[in-house]
């Protein structure tokens, strides 16, 4: 009973189309109604469960991923820059 | 659970789970720090001006990079941001934040530069990616026809012992899946730099992008499958390996 239940809610929107809303469903940037199928049909498709598994790890990893910390090539052009426009030198003289 | 500032640790101290990512604590705070932060500015603060620097310019160089595809053009269209900043904060109005401002004098400097250069790019491939076009998965891994048309014929296998501390533990996950983002067209690249790796919450991703909220999202999830991808293609190779 459950799983005939099951199956006809299932079928109702598709794993590919499911697919396309992970990532705003992770981020919760779905409507409550579309929140509430893909909620449902996650409880019944591993296939879909396992998906939204994944992409989750990979918005969590990517955060993560060690970052290589940039030197300025030329910061004392920069600063230079910076000085000369805020503080102006009394010009005129 | 803690949902507050995702540090390092508190990340890798729990499983994945699925749910809503928590955002950076926005608005007011950074408002408040940005205002802090023009003030020294505005009064000639070099410290200020290399705190600014330090916070946003790897990120600048790797955005920058997506677009002009040469180490060296993306440092010049980085130092040129500079340049363009030290110029306009004393006029910049703080209607966004100073990192929307700041990004976005960089991307306008980016594309212009890519162009120009004619790279390996044209403006129109920073235009390509059809929001509604392209399936996000690759359409054959569903059922074409019949009861189950559209639904998995070839559903992902589950990553039993990867998590996100797994995967970062080994070099060659690491290596793969920066190579895949590094592959990514800049329209994906921009959105799962911003959003994913430094944590700019999507208001603000969609400000700097001056994109809307669907479009975020169908580009965000375009650019994490093909990093799902890879890292699946990754763990299947070795598999087989074993």
């Amino acid at each position: 009973m459950a799983q005939e239940e099951g199956q006809a809610t299932l079928s109702e929107i598709p794993c590919q189309e499911i697919a396309q809303w992970v990532s705003a469903y992770l981020d919760e940037h779905v409507g409550d109604e579309r929140k509430r199928q893909i909620a449902v049909h996650l409880a019944i498709c591993v296939g879909c469960e396992t998906y939204v598994k994944q992409i989750a790890t990979v918005r969590d990893v990517v955060g993560l991923l060690p970052k290589t910390v940039e030197e300025s090539p030329d910061s004392h052009r920069l600063r230079r820059a910076f000085v000369a426009r805020a503080r102006p030198s009394p010009s005129g003289g | 659970m803690n949902s507050d500032a995702v540090t390092v640790t508190e990340s890798l101290s729990h499983r994945m789970v699925v749910g809503r990512k928590p955002e950076p604590s926005q608005s007011a705070a950074v408002l408040k720090e940005d205002v802090a932060l023009l003030i020294r500015l505005r009064q000639g603060d070099e410290r200020a001006f290399d705190e600014l620097v330090a916070r946003h310019h790897s990120a600048l160089i790797r955005m920058a990079m997506g677009y002009v595809a040469d180490r060296e053009v993306a440092e010049e269209v980085v130092q040129d941001t500079w340049m363009a900043v030290i110029e306009g904060f004393a006029r910049f109005e703080g209607r966004s934040s100073l990192r929307t401002w700041i990004f976005g004098i960089m991307i306008h400097k980016a594309k212009d530069r890519g162009v120009r250069e004619k790279r390996h790019t044209t403006f129109s491939a920073f235009e390509s990616i059809d929001d509604d076009g392209d399936e996000t998965v690759d359409p054959s891994r569903f059922h074409q026809s019949g009861e189950w048309a559209g639904h998995w014929a070839f559903p992902p296998q589950p990553w039993d012992e990867q998590t996100p501390e797994t995967l970062l533990a080994s070099q060659q996950a690491v290596n793969v899946m920066n190579l895949a983002i590094k592959a990514l067209p800049p329209t994906l690249q921009d959105v799962l730099i911003l959003r994913d790796v430094e944590g700019v919450d999507s208001k603000e991703v969609c400000e700097i992008l001056k994109i809307t909220g669907t479009n975020l999202y169908v580009r965000l999830h375009r650019a994490r499958e093909r990093v799902r991808q890879t890292v699946e293609i990754y763990l299947e190779g070795r598999q087989c390996a074993v």
